[in-house]
């Protein structure tokens, strides 16, 4: 397993796209935080949603079906090791993706620019994990139910645009539709930003939410497990 | 001893039967070919030995086990090379080797696997960037890694250039050499001719024939041709030697149409009448014709 792990982890440091996981949102915080107030609240829980949602609908699922694509999993099946070791080691190492990318949003948007960092972190953690798993779980099932890496690739950046906006993630929810804004609330990712958002502004995330993303995290993970196929 | 022992196997997907009743057994130490053209059971029945797939009746025993109640057991002894798998684009050769290393309990060094498949100068490159060959070769030294008792190799040259292939049947014999029991699954009767031991001929999910090649060859007793050229003295009577069936003559060249092993005997008879030939050629007789002997159709068509 430590060998396992530290390959996939070389691996996963020669992925062009683990770079781009790590420096879309930064630029997108960077660009915009030179126009943001002292003690800003909005714009680093965007980020941090835009990081998360990366890795876990481009990063992950991209990566799983290539395994499968490859027949790297059945590969493994015809050694003592089990395939399921090499899928538990990439989720333990995206989400260490998804950490890592919000390690650095926080700190270059919390000295650098400036903007606020939340006092209730305990809060900001429970989010971070619940809407990271809500996150994870739309990969899994992309990764069980599409072909191949390039079709999960694909559906990963389709995905995307539609979750983001809804999410409040290309303009604010208040420019939106009331309605889109509204039900947008309640995607896995918009639910995860305006928890966080809860968060920043240093308040309590509504329970509501919360459990609307452990629901997403169950459901669909159930989902991607009942789809998925080791070949 | 046997280290493979298939009885009856059976597989169907939905109503479609891959496998109707498979036997044989694999002795420690050879090469046990599998031919057949594609989609005749021959992938599904090395999965089944393989324990990748559960068979839907029979019994397999490899090495004593069975693959599906003790497959963690089996496979620290087996090692598998697949068809159409690749690694991880950017995985270095020797990184590949490390790792598939860390999976056995008692796996071969495999800096000397390095060494001994040519791919010392390739230890840091990535596999993304192999030719073929050395994909190929790296792919044997994976399944070799784990020190195997056997071996399992599905169509270990398909997509190589003809001197790849030479190389890699040069370095298969030498697997065999090192006491590692092969399974050879291919669908090239070159090479299960150079190679195999002993061949099963898969045909619509059941074997039609177990032998060695040159068994399978003898066993049919297609007619086929001897020719020459007269160059001195007089032409002798061959019509009546054993086996022979047809002569003709037109001018010099001589054609003799027979069974079995007649050529021997003409050639002998050509001797001791002091009849000199030249441009003497004997058709070879070869698995492809065992294989249309056996099944009733040619094999090439089938694919």
């Amino acid at each position: 397993m430590t060998k396992l792990t530290v390959v996939e982890l070389k691996l996963l440091t020669r992925e062009p796209g683990a770079i781009f996981s790590l420096l879309i949102p930064l630029f997108i915080l960077v660009v915009f935080g030179s126009s943001i107030e002292p003690g800003d609240t909005v714009l680093l829980p965007m980020a941090l949603a835009i990081a998360v949602g990366l890795v876990g609908l481009y990063m992950l699922p991209t990566t799983m079906a290539t395994y499968r694509e490859r027949g790297i999993l059945r590969r493994l099946s015809t050694t003592p090791v089990r395939p399921g070791n090499l899928l538990v080691v990439q989720l333990i190492l995206q989400l260490v993706l998804a950490l890592t990318a919000c390690g650095l949003l926080l700190a270059v948007g919390g000295t650098v620019l400036g903007a606020h960092l939340p006092t209730r972190v305990l809060s900001g953690v429970l989010t971070f994990l619940l809407g990271t798993a809500a996150m994870f779980a739309v990969g899994l099932l992309i990764a069980a139910l599409a072909p191949n890496g390039r079709a999960a690739n694909g559906i990963g950046v389709l995905l995307y645009f539609p979750m983001a906006y809804l999410a409040g993630l290309m303009q604010p929810t208040d420019q939106m539709p009331d309605i889109l804004a509204r039900i947008g609330e309640y995607t896995p990712l918009g639910a995860f930003r305006q928890s966080m958002q809860d968060v920043w502004a240093g308040g309590a995330p509504s329970p509501l939410l919360l459990g609307v993303m452990a629901a997403y995290a169950v459901v669909i993970s159930i989902a991607a497990a009942r789809f998925f196929r080791w070949e | 001893m046997a280290v493979i022992e298939v009885t009856d196997l059976r597989k169907r997907y939905a109503d479609l039967t891959v496998l109707d009743g498979v036997s044989f057994s694999v002795e420690e130490g050879e090469i046990f070919g599998i031919l057949g053209p594609n989609g005749t059971g021959k992938t599904t029945t090395v999965e089944c030995v393989e324990g990748l797939r559960r068979p839907d009746g029979g019994s397999i025993k490899v090495l004593g086990l069975d693959p599906v109640k003790d497959g963690r057991k089996l496979r620290e002894q087996i090692g598998v090379q697949l068809q159409h798998t690749q690694l991880p684009e950017n995985i270095k050769v020797w990184e590949a080797l490390d790792l598939y290393a860390s999976f056995y309990a008692k796996p071969r060094n495999w800096r000397e696997l390095l060494e001994e498949w040519g791919l010392a100068d390739k230890r840091n490159a990535r596999f993304g960037k192999l030719s073929g060959g050395q994909k190929q070769r790296l792919f044997i030294a994976l399944a070799l890694v784990g020190n195997p008792r056997v071996a399992f190799l599905d169509e270990l040259t398909a997509g190589l250039d003809p001197q790849a292939r030479r190389t890699t049947w040069e370095l298969i014999k030498r697997v065999r050499a090192s006491g590692v029991t092969v399974v050879l699954v291919s669908h090239f009767m070159d090479e299960v001719e150079e190679l195999c031991d002993r061949v099963a001929v898969f045909d619509r999910g059941t074997i039609v024939a177990i032998d060695t090649p040159a068994g399978l060859v003898d066993g049919i007793d297609a007619e086929h041709q001897m020719r020459f050229t007269l160059m001195a003295g007089d032409m002798v009577e061959l019509g009546g030697l054993p086996g022979v069936t047809g002569v003709t003559r037109t001018g010099s060249r001589v054609v003799v149409t027979g069974r079995g092993d007649f050529a021997t005997a003409v050639t002998a008879e050509l001797a001791r009448h002091h009849v000199l030939v030249s441009d003497l050629r004997i058709d070879k007789r070869t698995l492809d014709d065992a294989f249309v002997a056996l099944t009733g159709r040619s094999f090439d068509a089938t694919h």
